[in-house]
Formats: C-alpha cells, structure tokens, sequence
C-alpha cells in the first residue's frame, strides 16, 4: 500500500514545509518593511513566538492524543492573575508559583479524567471548566486584578534582554532547551509512545496495556500546567496582570499545531512543526501590523492564509483511500 | 428503524435535555412569576431565538460526522447582522424583507459553500477551515462596521417578540422537509460510518458539502433573528455565539462525533442554556457567579447525559 | 482428556450467558486447544473471559499451579500472569496506523527497552529483530508505518507484539483472518514450535481445517456452553461439524 508511506513522507514534509513558510514570510517581511530584520524586531518576534510555544506545548501533547484543549486561555489569565494578586500580597514568588502550578495540574487533570471517563467531547467540557476557573478568579479579585511580577520574571522574558552573551533573554535560550526536552519525551519515553498509540487507535491502546483514562489525565494536567507557565511569563511580559491575556492563544495554540503538521483526529505531529507554526504565525502578525493593516483586517488575513496554508500541505485523506 | 424505535432513541438521546427543560422550566416560573408570566413569553422567545436559531444552525455539519463542526456559526451571524443593516440597509437603501431575506440567505449560503469548500473538497479539518473562516469574516465585518450602528427597518426589529417564532418556525419547516428526504439518510449514514456510506455508493463529499451550505443558511436566518432582537448592528455579538451554540446542540444530545441527534434536541439544548442564564439572572449574582454555575452546569449537564446514556446502554 | 489439577490455565465453574450450564476447562502447558462453534454461540465471550476481556457470570478463571494460583479478574491481571492475547479484528483493535512497524511491536512492552527512562532505539531493533526472524516478519523498513507492510505481515507484528511479552499462555482470537495461505501454514508452524516450547495455545477459529490441522483438543460451543469436546482421533471434520449444528456425532 502506497497510501501509508506517503502519509509517513508528508509527516515530515509537513514540518519541513512550515519552517519554509516561515522563511519564506520572513524574507517577504524583510523586502517589504525596512528594519523587518533589525536586531530589536527579530528579538521581540522571538520572544513574542516563544511565549506562544510555551502556551502551545499542551496543545500539541493533547491534540496528539487525539483531544483538544479550550481550557489553555483561561488558565493562562488564572496563572497570570493569581501569581500576581498573590505576589503583590507579599507571598513569596516560589510558592506562588508551586502553588500556581499544582492547581494547574488539578484543573487540567481534571478536564481529562471527566472527558475520558465518561467519554464526554474534550471541546464541551474543557470550555466549561475553563469558564468556571475564570469566573473564579474574577470573583476573587472582583473583576479588577492587581499586582505585578518579580523583576526577575520580567527580565527573564523582556525584549531587550540579554542571556549572557547572546542578544535575547532568556526565554528565548529556555524555551530551546525546553523544546528539546518535550521533543525528547514525546520520541524516547514509554508515554510519548503511548500517547501517538492512544491517538492513533483509541480501540487497540487498551489491548496493548495504555490506560486511556491514566494517559488523557497525565496530559491534560501538562497541557494546564504549560498554559500556567505561559501566564506567569506574560505576567512579566505586560507587567500587570490582566485575566483575559490567554484569549488570543485559544486559536492560536491549535492554529500552530496544525500549520505544523498534526491531525486533530489525532496520532500524528510533533513539538518541532508545533515550533515551525508558531512562527508562521508569529511571521504572518508581525509582517501583517509591519505593513499597516488594521487589527480586524490582520485577523481576517490570518485567517485566510491558515486556511491556504493548511490547503497547502494539511489536506487530509479522502474517504476512499481509508477503507 | 422503525417508528417506534426511532422515537425511543430521540427520547433517550434528548431526554436529560427535556428533565432540564422541565426543572428549569418550573425553577424559573417560582423565582420569578413576573417574568414568566404568560403576557412576556413573546419577549423571552424574541429574546432566546437568535441562540436557537445558532443551535440548530450548527447542527447539519455535526451530524455530518468525522470531526465535522462549525465555529464560524456565530461569526456568520455577526457577517449578516452587518451586511444586513450597514451595507444593505444604511448603504443602499434597500429595506424590502423581499430583497433583504433572500440576500442575507445567500450570503449564508455562500459562506456555507465555503467552509464546505474546503471542509470536503479541499480536506482541511473542519475546525481548522472554519477557524479560518471565523477570523476572516471576524474581521471584515470589523472593517465594514467598526462600531455598532442603527437602526434596523421596522419590520425586522417588529420579528423580535413574539413573531420571533416565523423564523424559527420557518427554520424547523426547512429541517422537517429535509428529513423527508433520501438525502437525510444519507447524511445519518455518513456522520455515523462514512467508511460504510462510502462503499455503500453515497457520495460522502458531496453529502457532508450541502450540510455546510444548511449550516450556513440556517446561520443566516439566525443572523437575521440576531438583528431583529437587537434592532441595528453590532459587530462585537455574533462571535459570542459560536461556542455556546455547540454546548446547545452537545447538550440536546446530538452526538458530536456525528450521525446522532437532530435540530429538535440541539433547540432544546440551547433552550436549556437560556433559561439557565434566566435563572441565574434572577438570583441577581454578580456576572461572575453567573460565569461559574453557567460553566460548572454545562460540565454536569454533559456529565448527566452521559452517565444516562451509560445507563441505557446497561438497561438494554 | 486433561487433568483439571495440573498446572495451566483454568476455567472454573465459569458461566459465559445467563442459563448456560458451568464450564470447567484446563488449559495445559504445550497444548493447543481448539475453540469452535457456530458465529455468536459463546466461544468467543469464554476466549475474552479467559483474557480478562470479559467478567463471567458465575466461577472464576485461575491461573498457575494448584495452591498457587492467582485468579484472572482483569486484562491487566492477566498479562502480568503470563497471558498473551490477540485481537480479532486488526484493524478496530490491533494496529496503530500512523505508528511504525517498531512502535506496534514494542508498544505493550515498551519498559524493556528503557535506559534510565529512555528508550535505547538499538535495544528496541536488537528485540524486534529477534521476533522478525522466528516469525519471518517481511518489513523492508521497519521505521515505516504498519500500513504499509500487507495483512499478513500486520498479523505477524502482532503476533510479535503479544509474543514480546513472553507468555506462558497465548490466546490467539481468529488469528488468520484475511491472512494469505502461504503466512498461515508460517504461523502454523510458529504456533507449533510455541507449543513445543511449552506454550499453551488457545486457537478461536472460523475455519475447521484450522482446527483440526494445528489442535489436539475441541472445545465446540453451542448456545453459550460446550457442547462437545473432542479430542485426538475422534477429531474429524464432521464430529466437529455435527457438534456445532448440535447433532450426536
């Protein structure tokens, strides 16, 4: 059969495609704008583009599995708000941030335990644990948050930055460390194997000894756990906290995952097309804002160019060819 | 399936929507008999239909199955509310319902074809296409109408009370004589094993295409409603309907993974999701409040429905 | 007939449907029985319930020597005891189509291969390759997705798979459905040599001949109990036939 060793080729020439895209835009942005390449734009877009991978690390684990995550931007506005309320209280930034990042892990693994074991659509229930969790902490703060985060954090994720020698901050050098890592676990641990099984064929992973309920708990609760990280980050990003800060990142964590080569049936895609989109993504606003289209027109842009981008090489299989 | 059959499932699929509809029903009519009483059912219909209208609109494509899903629903709505009102009405003078409803239709239409466009024959997962669709019409309604504007011609804003019940009834009519046809079928068969339908010689391209083209003009129709209840145009209240007009139709017990379900259920459910917002209206809680019991509910209400499925499944 | 006290795996008092009378069975190391019967008349449920798959309606499944032996209660249980199974339908709940050949081999045994956490690709090819011999697996690449190999190699990789986690017991559901003749008489043979080994092998299959070339013991299911079982010479076409259709032989 043909069929499966293109569908092996276009995996990775899924990625491949993205980074070109990327570069591609980059170029065009480059031509186009002056100073599209200076130092200073290129680092914001790396910050700017780490941020979104960090948001879009749970996104990949749970689209891989075959789920989706509506919850990443609410939880991103709970970590920003809450680290901030606390740290403006005088806690100490540590265990804000332990405490921030454990009640992630509950909300997350609870968003998976209700969906897999009653077999409920993730989309529903995800969207309304996420509805909860923000109203919540509106309802603590009374909708007007305060605070702010540690200098620390804010120089750990500033524009002008520098990590030692290099010229960005240390987000930046972080998140390539951070990559290679989720890289790592998805290609050369028992659960990254299990989690492209479990999302290949829900059917056959508990004949091959994958606990589904175990495995949708694990990685919702890392996919909350990442959202947290990315909202404490944009807490020293912004400077001040804002509960609606994830909300851009709802499409854009399963539009970077897509542009990068995953299917949302699931079993299929990696963190590096994950990477490759984000900065498609990051590319496209960047040279869409360069170029002086209003907010309203970069978003209808955007949506246009996922769609031809995806036409281009995310086309899925036609029915026929799946009997 | 016989009659019979055919009227359990529909009644085991929906019936934790029904129990809702009814406790809800009776829990709004103790809070606040004022409200409810039969002199102001008019307005609340007028005041529940455009999310009615997104319910139902969102559900051809659901049924349709293999991931199939709608999220520019909402965005749809928001498109028409524009074009209706600021391009149509304020720009080109044009108030006759006989130019203005078949215009918004086709404009709904279109869009449908669109997202089917790329939904079926392109083969971009659907979410992904008509998040695409989403931002694009998001934004260009945005371009053409920055800022809310007004008013609507008379004759829609007097479709807002009571008479809000045309369009719906105009809508349900639509659905009924669908299901009349061989077409229903088939798309029943393909949103339940398209593999099947497939060898079984349905065009499943073809059949899961015009359930994009119904979802879009039903999503007109609903845009229309959207206009009448508001009476002018705003281009920030459309996109909010999208996701709540899916937890409608999940919640009427239309099986998102397809071939389950019907517009019945799905206008149910989002019955169901109003008056819940009525219900916690009256107790006069903060809207933050509002946001959690409206969240945690939906959560247990798709628990319930399918601990009862699960439970039917045994009883069997 | 088989001693119900020795070591193996045992059926006791199992009831399969409501009404159906008790079965009791052993399966011994080395033998491979045979289950047949008519589509739906209850081998196939016993074959789950011997895997865990299924909870019976009344008795147990036991599994080790008499005095030590551990009751089957679950899939998990079972494994760990030291029993294998595979699937019926490949497709619904055997394969993982975008996986390798790799993956669908090492995925339910995959902390074998581990190295401080990960896992060593080479360890991984070096236990691949040793089934890929004995059961003579034909994937040209096996870092290509399983699709891509035909039915019968598929099965193999399954075969593989439950094999990898060195069972003391195999049950094999229907296991050359859609299998071309020369990979069965390969997997013939395999299943032999296992037996040889000390295996005991459960074959469910649809097709007589099968049974009657590989097994030395019929269990033939009528209406969720053993109607009949055969063993040895009495072992022909049409005592098993008759059994199935309910006739005295």
């Amino acid at each position: 059969m043909a069929t499966g060793r293109n569908l092996f080729a276009t995996t990775n020439a899924r990625v491949v495609g993205a980074f070109f895209v990327a570069a591609v835009l980059h170029l065009a942005g480059t031509v186009l704008i002056p100073g599209y390449s200076s130092p200073f734009a290129v680092r914001a877009m790396l910050v700017l583009a780490s941020l979104l991978a960090v948001a879009s690390i749970g996104q990949t684990l749970v689209v891989i599995m075959g789920g989706i995550d509506l919850s990443i931007p609410f939880v991103i506005g709970f970590a920003n708000v809450v680290a901030a309320q606390l740290y403006g209280d005088g806690w100490n930034f540590f265990l804000v941030c332990g405490l921030v990042g454990v009640l992630a892990l509950v909300i997350g693994g609870l968003n998976g335990l209700i969906s897999r074991s009653l077999d409920i659509q993730p989309l529903i229930v995800t969207l309304g644990i996420g509805m909860v969790v923000q109203g919540l902490v509106l309802l603590w703060t009374a909708g007007f948050p305060s605070g702010s985060a540690p200098q620390a954090v804010s120089n750990f994720v500033s524009i002008g930055g520098s990590a030692g020698p290099l010229p960005v901050p240390w987000l930046v050098p972080s998140l390539v460390v951070l990559a290679a890592l989720v890289v790592l676990v998805l290609e050369r641990t028992p659960y990254g194997r299990r989690l492209y099984a479990l999302g290949s064929n829900p059917g056959a992973a508990p004949l091959a000894l994958i606990d589904p309920v175990r495995m949708w708990v694990i990685t919702y609760a890392a996919s909350a756990f990442f959202a947290a990280v990315a909202g404490v980050l944009l807490l020293g990003f912004t400077g001040s906290a804002y509960g609606d800060v994830g909300q851009p990142y709802l499409f854009q964590t399963i539009a970077a995952v897509v542009v990068g080569g995953a299917a949302l049936v699931g079993g299929r895609g990696s963190y590096l097309g994950t990477i490759a989109g984000v900065l498609v993504l990051t590319e496209i606003n960047t040279l869409l804002i360069g170029l002086g289209f209003q907010p309203s027109a970069v978003q209808a842009a955007l949506g246009f160019i996922i769609v031809l981008l995806v036409s281009l090489y995310g086309r899925e299989r036609h029915v026929s060819t799946t009997i | 399936m016989t009659l019979a059959a055919r009227l359990l499932s529909l009644g085991r699929s929906v019936g934790f929507a029904v129990v809702l509809l009814v406790i809800l029903l009776a829990v709004n009519l103790i809070l606040s008999p004022g409200r409810f009483q039969p002199g102001s059912w008019g307005a609340l219909v007028g005041l529940a239909a455009p999310l009615i209208g997104a319910a139902i609109a969102s559900t051809p494509v659901i049924l349709a199955g293999r991931g199939g899903i709608d999220i520019s629903v909402g965005p749809l709505m928001g498109f028409v509310n524009a074009f209706a009102i600021q391009v149509l009405f304020l720009g080109a003078g044009i108030s006759s319902p006989l130019v203005l409803v078949p215009a918004t239709l086709l404009v709904g239409a279109l869009v449908g074809a669109a997202n089917g466009f790329l939904a079926t024959v392109v083969r971009i997962q659907p979410i992904v296409a008509t998040l695409g669709t989403y931002l694009i019409l998001t934004g260009v309604t945005l371009t053409i109408l920055p800022a809310p504007i007004g008013p609507a011609p008379a004759w829609l804003k007097a479709l807002s009370g009571p008479l809000s019940l045309l369009p719906l009834a105009a809508m349900f009519i639509a659905w009924w004589l669908v299901r009349r046809t061989p077409y229903y079928d088939q798309l029943m068969a393909v949103g339940s094993d398209d593999r099947a339908a497939y060898t079984a010689g349905v065009d499943v391209t073809r059949v899961r295409f015009i359930a994009y083209v119904m979802t879009g003009i039903f999503s007109g129709c609903a845009g229309l409603m959207l206009t009448a209840l508001i009476g002018s145009a705003d281009p920030n209240i459309g996109p909010t309907y999208t996701l709540i007009a899916i937890a409608a139709v999940a919640l009427g017990g239309v099986s998102l993974a397809g071939g389950r379900g019907g517009v019945a259920g799905a206008a149910i459910g989002a019955i169901d999701i109003f008056l819940l917002q009525s219900v916690l209206t009256t107790f006069n809680v903060s809207t933050f409040v509002l946001q959690i019991a409206y969240g945690a509910i939906l959560v247990l209400a798709v628990m319930l429905t399918a601990l009862q499925e699960r439970f039917a499944m045994r009883g069997r | 007939m088989a001693d119900h006290t020795a070591p193996g795996l045992a059926a006791r008092d199992l009831v399969i449907a409501p009404g159906a009378s008790a079965i009791t069975q052993t399966i011994a190391p080395g033998e491979i029985v045979g289950l047949a019967g008519l589509d739906g008349h209850g081998q196939e449920l016993f074959l789950k319930m011997l895997a865990g798959l299924a909870s019976p309606l009344g008795g147990s499944i036991e599994f080790g020597a008499p005095g030590a032996s551990r009751k089957i209660t679950g899939f998990r249980k079972a494994v760990a005891s030291g029993i294998a199974y595979l699937p019926r339908d490949r497709r619904a709940n055997g394969i993982f189509p975008t996986q390798s050949v790799l993956d669908n081999f090492a995925v339910s045994t995959l902390s074998r291969d581990t190295r401080l956490g990960l896992i060593s690709p080479a360890a991984r090819k070096a236990r691949y390759d040793i089934y890929r011999e004995k059961l003579s697996i034909v994937a040209p690449r096996p870092d290509a997705p399983i699709t891509t190999l035909s039915g019968g190699n598929q099965q193999k990789v399954l075969l593989a798979r439950a094999l990898a986690l060195e069972p003391a017991i195999l049950l094999l559901n229907d296991p050359t459905r859609g299998v071309d003749v020369a990979t069965r008489h390969v997997l013939y043979d395999v299943f032999r040599g296992l037996a040889a080994e000390g295996m005991g092998l459960v074959i469910l299959s649809s097709e007589i001949e099968e049974i009657l070339l590989l097994c030395q013991r019929v269990l033939v299911f009528r209406e969720n109990e053993v109607a009949a079982e055969i063993a040895d010479e009495r072992l022909t076409a049409d005592s098993v036939i008759a059994a199935m259709f309910g006739r005295a032989a």
